[in-house]
């Protein structure tokens, strides 16, 4: 079958089976291995992308589903003006948020959908936001940290203009 | 080798012909999130998925006459913030909160909650207690059965072979119900519920109970009224006493319909607090004097 879609704003084209899963499509055919494979079964959030904005496990929808459509991937969220992190990324290493880092594409991304919908989420709110991503090292206090002061910032921005 | 082939529909019609032709073990494949696992461990489920997940007129909610129709591929996401909804059917939007999290809640449907028919499914009982009919289409006939009557049992319902889960619908309760979802689980996300319990009810002027529906998930192999439990409540005053024993007819009822079970040591004292809470929330009385053990 043949694919097309719009990955972190590149056209990408390949040719894979149908019944490919979009995480290996982007993993094996487009070589896009930021997005991990951990549970396979939509447990553990390590998977999990944006397709047309939306924050989706990537392990369980097929690739043909997201054939034609925007898929974001945690190689889409790096600083504007270089490939350095953005403040999100900062923010995780800047609160120790990191260790292991297996499960941190998928809170990165689980953190910029929350943000994108809710720019000053509370902690219950970041708490939900990232029930679906699990991290077996941080005990996700310095996820939430990183996440909230990232909301901070980003409003202290945006009213400064 | 692929194991199946995959088509995309994009409207009704297209999905229905598609579903029925023949040379192919067809399946409707609409979130994904169950199917697809189901797909991994049970190949031979379908040789090819028909992708209705895209078809604008299945995302559609709106109010016909008294009635909300949600379409069969809304995901759960969508349900939870809609504001017809929220206004009409609290019981609904919480329930649909209650899935998993936020990524199964943006791909998985209320339809395939339904059509997949699990027993601890999230949306069952807060439609079942909406008194909510699905409507089903085949190439030639229409069927509206309410949702008790589509689910047979767990993972088994009256859609046929070929047939496609089109909407779901249900009466806008008046204005003055009130209606609670619970659920118990392990945690708050990703939980496979325990027990879930979906109540409405309301009083009339004189403080009389004149309507209570109660539905349970997770309880039962079908999920259906408790009907000694909605009977002991209509026309009654709101009391502690009532809520309690309510609580007692709903597990009751429970091991009429499953029996004793290895779990019921757990769920009759479960069951038994959630419906006496649950019902005390509907009708705004405080348990706290009688409930203290």
């Amino acid at each position: 079958m043949k694919f097309t879609l719009l990955v972190n704003g590149i056209k990408m084209n390949t040719e894979a089976p149908a019944d490919t899963s979009l995480l290996y499509l982007l993993r094996d055919y487009l070589h896009l291995t930021g997005t991990k494979e951990g549970c396979n079964i939509g447990e553990c959030g390590a998977c999990s992308v944006l397709l047309d904005g939306k924050l989706v496990n990537s392990c369980l929808i097929l690739a043909a589903q997201a054939n034609g459509r925007e898929v974001k991937t945690i190689e889409g969220v790096h600083a504007l003006e270089n490939d350095g992190p953005n403040d999100l990324q900062q923010a995780f290493i800047d609160y120790g948020a990191v260790q292991c880092g297996f499960c941190i594409p998928g809170m990165v991304l689980a953190g910029e959908s929350l943000l994108n919908s809710n720019p000053n989420p509370n902690r219950t709110e970041i708490r939900a936001a990232i029930a679906g991503n699990l991290c077996r090292c941080t005990g996700y206090q310095q996820i939430v940290d990183a996440i909230q002061a990232t909301a901070v910032k980003r409003q202290e921005k945006n009213s400064r203009g | 080798m692929e194991r199946f082939q995959y088509v995309r529909a994009t409207n009704v019609a297209e999905a229905l012909t598609l579903l029925n032709q023949p040379g192919y073990k067809n399946r409707p494949l609409a979130g994904s999130t169950d199917l697809l696992l189901l797909m991994r461990k049970k190949p031979d489920v379908c040789d090819r998925v028909i992708d209705i997940s895209l078809i604008p007129e299945l995302h559609r909610i709106e109010q016909q006459g008294n009635h909300v129709i949600i379409g069969a591929a809304a995901t759960f996401s969508e349900v939870l913030s809609n504001s017809l909804v929220n206004q009409t059917a609290p019981i609904l939007a919480e329930a649909c909160k209650t899935v998993g999290a936020v990524q199964i809640r943006n791909m998985g449907t209320v339809g395939g909650n339904v059509a997949n028919a699990a027993a601890c499914a999230d949306s069952l009982p807060a439609l079942v207690c909406l008194n909510a009919t699905a409507r089903v289409l085949t190439p030639a006939e229409e069927f509206n059965w309410t949702v008790s009557e589509l689910v047979l049992s767990p993972n088994k319902t009256r859609i046929p072979s070929g047939g496609l889960l089109v909407s779901l619908q249900y009466p806008i309760p008046p204005l003055e119900t009130r209606g609670i979802f619970l659920k118990l689980g392990r945690r708050n996300a990703m939980a496979i519920s325990r027990l879930t319990v979906a109540a409405l009810g309301r009083v009339d002027i004189s403080g009389r109970i004149v309507e209570a529906r109660f539905v349970t998930g997770s309880a039962a192999p079908q999920i259906c009224h408790f009907k000694d439990v909605e009977a002991s409540l209509i026309g009654q005053i709101p009391t502690p006493e009532l809520m309690l024993a309510a609580g007692k007819l709903a597990t009751e009822e429970m091991t009429e319909l499953s029996g004793t079970r290895w779990s019921s040591e757990f769920k009759v004292p479960a069951l038994s607090a959630m419906t006496a809470r649950a019902l005390a929330r509907v009708f705004q009385i405080s348990l706290e004097k009688v409930e203290a053990v």
